[in-house]
């Protein structure tokens, strides 16, 4: 068995909702490194079922579903299209919800894994003078 | 009798016990006392050579991949990629003893481990996750593809038995604009961030109004500079696609096993 760091190619397909656990999902049961020398454990089924059911396929059903939200489009809101847009901004505390949005999904984590030095984390490194 | 089986017993429990593997780390590492992993269990190294492998025992009859398990996987590698080079298995690496992770996955790997995790040391992983408004998304398409409006309009407010075939043609049209659209907005991401990284991967899209989905090998030293790249980004789409940053993590999409023989 060889290793190498580099991209991985292909894979990768799921049925992600956007919520923590899909994102979860996505990355540990579909990357990382895979070792030969397994002994066999079972996974739990519902999980098995989101590995399996990993692709997008265009249907039928989503070239309807794309028709019907076109035909309730109403492409003559253009101008009143900021004004919903607007109010849920103001409700929100500021323009730049959206975009704070993203960054906070990194200040969390941050905040877990980084910011926060009075929580220990489970791995660390020696320091080289202890070793000797 | 009775004690004999009591004995059987013991010693079928024993073997009905595995030591499943996180990840390979550098030997040089300790373990806080209150590491958990997957079923509660105690986190523990198992070390050879310069490298080691973060494993806890784990029972054998059970199938796993409950979500606090997958979650407890991923949450000990995120955590640990943070201070130290983590290369991470997938989820369910289970040998049949410390000996045989020490020999058979440690030992008989050794110097391509080693290699791989000086290759990452001072980096980390964000993956990049961006998924499309679909009114604006729509309004896009309908606005850009001028028979994607026609059809629009053959279907505008008729019943759908009347305008099946219109239907199926004018979602077809969308979905092959989103596929243009992704494609341009893919590279469009990978333009911006990769001078903020050592190396990206695509991934492959999980919905059909995903816009894009990379990761990213980052510098630690560059962190606070794709961050902010990455709110850039955001901003330059807000209200078009709604993009969230995943990480750090360890680095799960760089790397790879090549098969056996391949």
């Amino acid at each position: 068995m060889t290793t190498a760091v580099q991209p991985a190619g292909g894979g990768g397909m799921g049925r992600s909702s956007g919520g923590g656990l899909a994102d979860v999902i996505d990355t540990i049961l579909d990357k990382g490194l895979v070792i030969d020398a397994y002994v066999r454990v079972s996974l739990v089924g519902i999980e098995v079922l989101a590995i399996d059911a990993r692709i997008v396929i265009a249907s039928v059903e989503t070239y309807l579903q794309f028709a019907e939200a076109a035909n309730r489009l109403d492409l003559t809101q253009t101008e009143e299209q900021g004004i919903p847009g607007l109010v849920k901004d103001m409700q929100e505390g500021g323009a730049k919800h959206k975009t704070r949005g993203a960054i906070e999904g990194v200040g969390e984590k941050l905040r877990d894994f980084v910011g926060d030095d009075d929580a220990e984390r489970a791995v660390r490194r020696r320091r080289r003078q202890e070793e000797e | 009798m009775a004690a004999e089986q009591t004995h059987e017993a013991r010693a079928q429990e024993e073997r009905d016990v595995g030591c499943y593997v996180y990840g390979i780390l550098p030997g040089d590492v300790e373990l806080t006392p209150d590491a958990h992993g997957i079923q509660e269990r105690d986190v523990d190294l198992v070390r050879h050579g310069e490298i080691a492998a973060l494993v806890s025992e784990i029972e054998l009859g059970t199938p796993i991949g409950r979500p606090e398990e997958l979650t407890a996987h991923q949450r000990l590698l995120d955590d640990a990629a943070v201070e130290v080079p983590v290369l991470p298995l997938r989820f369910g690496a289970v040998l049949t003893s410390r000996e045989a992770v020490e020999e058979e996955l440690l030992a008989a790997n050794h110097d391509q481990f080693l290699a791989a995790l000086n290759e990452i040391e001072g980096r980390v992983e964000y993956i990049l996750k961006g998924r499309y408004e679909e009114r604006v998304l729509l309004r896009e398409i309908i606005e850009e593809n001028p028979e994607a409006a026609r059809l629009r309009e053959e279907i505008r407010d008729r019943p759908e038995e009347l305008t099946h075939d219109a239907r199926i043609r004018l979602g077809e049209l969308i979905n092959q604009a989103i596929a243009a659209k992704r494609e341009a907005d893919t590279q469009r991401a990978v333009q911006a961030l990769a001078g903020h990284a050592v190396a990206n991967a695509l991934r492959e899209p999980t919905h059909q109004e995903d816009a894009v989905q990379a990761a990213f090998l980052v510098e630690t030293a560059q962190r606070s500079e794709f961050e902010k790249a990455v709110e850039e980004l955001a901003q330059e789409w807000q209200g078009r696609v709604n993009l969230r940053l995943l990480g750090p993590m360890a680095p799960y999409d760089f790397v790879i096993t090549p098969r056996a023989g391949a």
